[in-house]
């Protein structure tokens, strides 16, 4: 054995690599739980994988067949509709806990200066995930497939000039249709193993900059610890608690994840009642709807999203460590989260008199969170140092200043 | 979202506690009434066919019994509907919609079916009219509307059987795949403790 290794590792960096990057892998030894959800995010993006290669072997991607295919998988396919509620759950699944990843991301200021690079990485990988899973979702050729589809799509007409060309070219076709299916077939199977080579650029990001912590310090070398075994276990358990809550919808409610209306099979001819995204497009889809014309919906939905990558700039707080000793950003972080919220639910609703101001002032104060931050967070800077700090963020951070300088 | 299964599902719960569950006999009786019903009545104008006859055996059904609810159709052929869809459309205007996945694909599921069908009324105009439906293309196929107090009574359990055989028909895995969960949970539930207390004895080097 030994001497197989010494034979690998002198033609491949073997052991240095599993060395370097696991079991000696420098770590902060007070990360919390909140810094599980990486992990948790690569344990779904394998559990999709899986299961959808599996999918696929009885799935038939063609519009006379697609909804049936999905029964027979359900009904016939030995454990088929373990694999199939795995994967629909797995979806919901997985931006669950790329959300709540983000918003340890957001609280602890974890974007900041050195990790713009490993942020923009991670806004990479969301947007590659919300493709696939809007492909994905058309793929069981249920009612709420097919008009999400044609909704989603008929949205790329606000394109200057070309814009109808771009839909006809996105949907094969003037409406979606059979065309559709199989091109969106083919580009969800293809988007995860995108999605894998971002994450791999995602984790040599990270291990470059190394992970934040909850202090925001920059810690010294006598608070890292070994990834292994101490976070490989603390993952693990992790891993369990999340198993339990993702298993619990599998066995117990697997429908709670698929809107009713998407066990009708698509008809071209009958427009449902109301036209719903999955949840976790709802906050999206209310900032869309609350703007009156197509273009700016369209405008002001895509910022909502890529603005995120402008947060290492627009926080211009040189305070060490996230909302902890920010009052102002701790306040703003919350107030944001409920904005969220809010625009969720008013996403889920039809836009009708009350919610559609709400849905209104919510898109409001969304941006404004972010329009607010660069003002908000110098002149929390200069108060917080009138103030005075705990020393060593105080230290840390009249360092941030001069280095700027 | 059908936040109504995740209701449902506290409601059997309590109803496990509280004892009133059906014994599992009830069920398998009922789902037998209700599959009569179904093939009897129902598929006459609709389609099942996410079914196949040998579904049945499933449901308890002795292979004599089976043969006499297909009738010429084969073992493995899916239940379609008896009248062709050109003359249902003639007759009523519209193709009635397959009943094998109804119970996932309405708000409100089983609950739904059971207070459509019963929901027929002699509207003051002298015509049939449905509450939960206004101005469906289905006949009151169960008499609901005419039907005198007594006679109400039965279509009421006749209807609750139907429902809840649509119901099982929607999701036929239902039961292995709960009785799976189970093992599944206690299992993770199990591996879970370990990994915590591991993780406690491994943590403690640090000290
Ligand atoms: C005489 C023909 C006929 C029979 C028998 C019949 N139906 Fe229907 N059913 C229809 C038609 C027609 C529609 C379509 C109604 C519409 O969309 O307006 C329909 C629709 C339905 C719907 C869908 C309602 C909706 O929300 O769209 C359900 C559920 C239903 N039937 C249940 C049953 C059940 C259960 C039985 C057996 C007890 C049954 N039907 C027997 C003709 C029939």
């Amino acid at each position: 054995m030994k001497k197989m290794i010494a034979w690998i590792d002198a033609r491949f960096p073997l052991t240095h690599f599993i060395k370097h990057e696991l079991t000696d892998y420098p770590t902060p030894r007070n990360l919390s739980y909140w810094w599980g959800f990486g992990f948790l995010a690569g344990f779904v993006l394998v559990i999709q994988l899986v299961t959808g290669i599996f999918l696929a072997m009885h799935y038939k991607a063609d519009s006379n067949l697609a909804f049936d295919s999905v029964q027979h998988i359900m009904r016939d396919v030995n454990y088929g509709w373990l694999i199939r509620y795995l994967h629909s759950t797995g979806a919901s699944a997985f931006f669950a806990v790329i959300y709540i990843h983000m918003a340890r991301t957001l609280y602890y200021g974890s974007y900041r200066r050195p990790r713009e690079l490993l942020w923009w990485t991670g806004q990479g990988l969301l947007l590659l995930m919300m493709a696939t899973a809007f492909m994905g979702y058309l793929l069981p050729w249920g009612q709420m497939s097919y008009w999400g589809a044609t909704v989603i799509t008929n949205l790329f007409s606000a394109t200057p000039i070309i814009g109808d060309q771009i839909v006809i070219w996105l949907r094969g076709g003037f409406a979606v249709d059979d065309p559709t299916l199989t091109r969106f077939f083919s580009m969800h199977y293809l988007f995860p193993f995108l999605i894998s080579a971002a994450a791999v650029i995602h984790l040599i990001a990270l291990h470059t900059v190394r992970s934040s912590n909850p202090s925001g310090l920059n810690l010294s070398d006598k608070d890292n610890i070994p990834f292994h075994p101490y976070f490989t276990i603390k993952d693990l358990f992790g891993l369990g608690v999340f198993m339990l809550v993702y298993f619990g919808i599998v066995f117990f409610d697997p429908e709670l994840v698929i809107d009713v209306t998407n066990n009708i099979p698509a008809n071209p001819m009958q427009t449902p009642a109301d036209i719903v995204p999955e949840w976790y497009f709802l906050p999206f889809y209310a900032i869309l709807r609350a703007v009156p014309d197509l273009i700016g919906g369209v405008v002001a939905m895509a910022l909502s999203v890529l603005i995120f990558a402008a947060l290492p700039y627009l926080d211009r707080s040189r305070i060490s460590g996230g909302a902890i000793y920010r009052p102002v950003y701790r306040t703003m972080f919350y107030v944001f989260i409920v904005d969220i919220f809010v625009l969720g639910y008013v996403g889920a609703h039809p836009p009708e008199s009350v919610l559609k101001v709400v849905g209104e002032v919510a898109t409001a104060i969304y941006f404004s969170t972010f329009l607010l931050l660069p003002f908000l967070s110098r002149w929390e800077e200069g108060y917080l140092l009138k103030r005075g700090l705990p020393v060593e963020v105080m230290e840390m951070t009249q360092k941030e200043i001069e280095e700027a300088r | 979202m059908n936040h109504f299964r995740l209701w449902a599902l506290f409601a059997s719960l309590a109803c496990t506690m509280n004892g009133t569950a059906l014994a599992a006999g009830d069920k398998a009786a009922i789902l037998q009434r209700g599959a009569h019903v179904a093939t009897e009545v129902c598929n006459a104008c609709h389609s099942l066919k996410y079914l196949k006859y040998s579904d049945f055996l499933k449901l308890g059904f002795t292979k004599q019994q089976v043969d006499v609810m297909r009738g010429d159709r084969n073992m493995g052929d899916p239940l379609i509907a008896q009248m062709a869809p050109g003359d249902a459309l003639a007759a009523f205007g519209i193709v009635p919609p397959d009943l094998s996945l109804m119970a996932k694909a309405r708000e409100g599921g089983v609950g739904y079916i059971d207070s459509m069908i019963t929901g027929f009324y002699t509207a003051a105009n002298g015509n049939t009219d449905n509450h939960v439906f206004p101005g469906i293309k289905m006949p009151d196929i169960l008499g609901i509307s005419q039907a005198d107090p007594t006679s109400r009574k039965a279509l009421l359990v006749k209807a609750e059987d139907v429902s809840t055989f649509l119901g099982w028909a929607a999701d036929p895995m239902a039961e292995s795949r709960e009785n799976l969960g189970y093992a599944v949970m206690a299992y993770v539930f199990v591996l879970t403790v370990l990994l915590y207390l591991l993780k406690r004895k491994i943590w403690k080097r640090l000290e």
